[in-house]
């Protein structure tokens, strides 16, 4: 049990006693970093949270925005890691089985899964490949068995998740406004338990999550169940359609102990259960075992008396086990019971708020050295470079992860996954497109401006599809937070994205945090994960064949950041350097000029320009459209920079817009008309890839060999042993 | 040298759920009313076939290669192994 001394001193004080042990285990369960964020919540609150389309009410686990028309989407993220380090398959199974939940107690079908995942590094370490082939699998499994596509996300390799892993992953759901769940509660409605058995697996798992991994206690194992998991789904909805729901809430982390006291304390109303009404898989589990088994596929409802036969009657058509495990009570307790033997009384709300924790901060003294340039000479056969950067695990196509998700099933899936962001289409004729980013390589260097960088770039692959931003979610995932220098970096980073979200008015609708990440290396370098939704009123930009004498334009300045690259750290083994850094004016009048390029019309594709810089945003253009484009460095607006850096230097704000002849004019007027920096860069033509210096041949690479390495090196790693 | 079948049962641990299992169990047997069942656990064989000196040698050396291949993960399952001369 992880309660601390003056925690339990703490719980004394408000309770006028000793808890008895099945309590403690109970509060336990509740007040772990996992459960309570009692490191975090009160940084939180600099998060924006308002806006035009957010709809907020009491309760929802997961973010709601209105979309018009009588419709929302909700969204949310979350991650399993410490359960994919020690069962990837199982862990990022059940992790899409959690997200899935949260979409569907705000009373909303979910649509599509995104996932985010990061592994050590699979060139060299076997289980490395072990956790990420099996994760894989995992998701694959869990989200094709529920008919939810998986319909984007992001895929890296870096050594400090040495044997770790990071599972994010997020979901999106979608329904009618008036059927939002509206979270109510009076006294004598019953509480219902509806879902798997409950048994020992993932008990603890909330605590387990909440300490640094070792070898000892990696028994908090959850073994997923998508095909009970689906018919929840469906009689959930039945049951939403039919009025049977007055209040739901997911069981996750801290199990039915968590999710009682959570319910209870937001309704402010008091629950009393009996345990041993709880439908279970075996016998001779301990009420608190009961009361805190992570045991997935199970939901919490709070329904009227008069309701229950009906919600009895659904249950029973989709096979799904139910049972009424207790009562809804004005007292605002929270009350176990074992027949009739009371096991646990304690107040709802000294239960579902942890003592916050005040913690220390301080600068990590890493960041010092690291953030001097370091020296690095510019190699002489840059063709060489770039398809060696082609053929990096981090930047290479990602075709062998994502072909294995089912990502079009449920018919919304209009741009697919490989394109800079998904679109789905909604029911309004609107469409959503949505992407999530991470860069641990840039936040270990800088961990603000590479927390604003993840931020706007997923802002940007949005932007590519003709999306406007509307909502942001935010996963924050950092070391043990009692040492303080990790600490400083999960302030810098949280202080980065709410500054960037106040400038750019996207109100943060979601977000998890995640501590003690750490691996026998030491902790995780800093992993804020973004994710940015947008909407598209009329068509999206799904983008055209790339013709021959098209031209190739690029908005946004290239600058002198080279740290925390793929450059530096894949081709030359260096780790530091100035990251780079997000100039707020510059980004939202690019992304608002390219927005409008797009609206319309007048561009046939873009891609952003991010992860090994422009040569390699190039070259996906050009393989992913089989032809060649003749690029002249001298047109790219940047300082006098070395060449390798204009090439590899992942500065922000820069979009690549492939526009034909006829519409070449209009553009540049148009950007130049809102003093956009841009230049006329390329034309496509042929079929290599060339970048001239003046007349000077510095980068000739065929297409179709750039081709082989990108679309190859992931799967060729990965199918060797 | 003697030739050995060796076969390794791969299932959950105890404690560990099993929805193949409970699926069956729940689903099928019991709803035929086959009521002095209480319980199915699925599991998963691989039959080896190897040549070794003797009966344990065979059953070493199957254990050591599905340890080092990973060929099931010992934190979720256990094995189980029967070995049978050929």
């Amino acid at each position: 049990m992880s309660l601390l001394v003056q925690e339990k001193e703490f719980l004394q004080k408000k309770i006028g006693r000793k808890a008895n042990p099945t309590e403690l285990q109970i509060v336990a369960a509740q007040w772990s970093e996992h459960c309570s964020y009692k490191s975090s919540k009160m940084h939180l609150k600099m998060l924006p949270k308002q806006g035009k389309k957010v709809i907020s009410e009491k309760g929802l686990d997961s973010g709601v925005l209105d979309v018009g028309d009588g419709y929302v989407v909700t969204v949310h993220i979350e991650s399993h890691n410490h359960p994919s380090a020690v069962d990837p398959y199982g862990g990022a199974a059940t992790g899409v089985g959690g997200i899935i939940r949260d979409i569907l107690s705000a009373g909303t079908r979910p649509i599509a899964i995104l996932d985010s995942l990061r592994f050590g590094n699979i060139s060299k370490d076997p289980y490395a490949k072990w956790l990420f082939k099996n994760a894989v699998r995992g998701i694959a499994d869990y989200g094709n068995c529920l008919g939810i596509p998986t319909i984007g996300g992001e895929v890296e390799f870096d050594n400090c998740y040495k044997k770790y892993a990071l599972v994010d992953v997020a979901a999106i759901g979608f329904g009618k406004k008036n059927r939002l769940i509206k979270n109510n509660a009076a006294n004598g409605d019953l509480v219902v338990l509806i879902g798997g058995l409950t048994g020992r697996d993932g008990i603890g798992g909330s605590q387990f999550a909440s300490d640094i991994l070792q070898e000892e206690n990696r028994s908090a194992v959850q073994i997923p169940d998508p095909f009970i998991e689906k018919l929840i789904i469906e009689a959930i909805l039945e049951a939403r359609n039919q009025n049977c729901i007055k209040a739901m809430k997911d069981l996750g982390g801290g199990g039915l102990a968590c999710a009682i006291s959570e319910t209870a304390d937001t309704l402010s109303v008091g629950i009393q259960v009996d345990v041993n009404k709880i439908h279970k898989r075996e016998d001779g589990l301990s009420p608190a075992e009961l009361m805190t088994s992570e045991s997935q596929e199970r939901m919490l409802i709070i329904t009227d008396k008069k309701k229950i036969t009906k919600l009895k009657k659904i249950c029973k058509k989709f096979g799904v086990p139910c049972s009424v495990i207790g009562h809804v009570k004005k007292d605002k307790m929270i009350q176990v019971r074992d027949n009739k033997n009371k096991i646990a009384l304690l107040p709802a709300n000294v239960v579902a708020n942890a003592p916050l924790l005040d913690r220390h901060a301080s600068i990590p003294k890493y960041l010092k050295k690291i953030q001097k340039e370091p020296k690095i000479k510019s190699p002489q056969n840059l063709t060489k470079i770039l398809l060696r950067m082609l053929s990096n695990p981090n930047l290479a196509s990602k075709t062998w992860v994502y072909s294995q998700y089912d990502h079009e099933v449920g018919i919304r899936t209009v741009v697919k996954p490989g394109h800079d962001a998904a679109v789905l289409r909604l029911d309004n004729k609107k469409f959503l497109a949505l992407k999530i980013d991470g860069n641990p390589k840039h936040c270990y260097v800088d961990p603000k401006q590479g927390a604003i960088g993840c931020f706007e770039e997923a802002c940007r692959n949005v932007v590519c599809t003709g999306a406007t931003p509307i909502g942001m979610i935010d996963h924050l995932q950092f070391g043990n937070p009692e040492d303080p220098e990790i600490f400083w970096t999960f302030k810098k980073s949280l202080e980065g994205i709410s500054d960037y979200a106040k400038h750019l008015k996207i109100p943060c609708v979601g977000g998890k945090v995640s501590f003690y990440n750490e691996t026998d290396n030491g902790p995780i370098k800093p992993t804020p994960i973004i994710g940015v939704l947008g909407l598209i009123d009329h068509a999206p930009l799904v983008s055209q064949k790339i013709m021959k004498n098209d031209l190739l334009l690029i908005v946004g300045q290239t600058k002198n950041e080279l740290g925390g690259s793929e450059y530096y750290e894949y081709i030359h083994g260096v780790v530091g350097g100035t990251c780079p850094s997000v100039d707020f004016i510059a980004s939202k009048l690019n992304m608002k000029s390219v927005l409008t390029c797009i609206k319309r019309g007048l561009v046939n594709a873009s891609h952003d320009c991010s992860n090994g810089g422009l040569a390699v945003a190039v070259s996906e253009l050009c393989i992913k459209n089989k032809i060649g484009c003749s690029v002249l460095i001298d047109k790219i607006p940047c300082k006098s920079l070395a060449l390798d850096r204009i090439l590899f230097s992942e500065s922000h704000s820069r979009y690549l817009l492939v526009v034909t002849k006829k519409n070449l004019n209009t553009v540049c007027n148009l950007l130049s008309k809102n003093n956009v920096q841009f230049g006329v860069i390329g034309t496509f033509n042929g079929s290599d890839i060339t970048f001239r210096k003046k007349a000077k041949i510095i980068v000739n690479l065929s297409v179709d060999k750039g081709r082989k390495n990108w679309l190859r090196s992931l799967e060729a790693l990965v199918s060797n042993g | 040298m003697p030739s050995f079948r060796v076969h390794v049962i791969i299932e959950n641990k105890p404690g560990i759920s099993d929805p193949e299992g409970e699926t069956i169990l729940r689903d099928l047997v019991l709803k035929k009313s086959h009521d002095s069942v209480s319980k199915i656990r699925s599991a998963k064989m691989l039959k080896f076939e190897i040549k070794a000196s003797d009966n344990r040698t065979a059953e070493k050396k199957v254990l050591k290669l599905c340890n080092d291949l990973r060929i099931y993960n010992p934190l979720v399952s256990q094995v189980t192994l029967e070995t049978f001369a050929l």
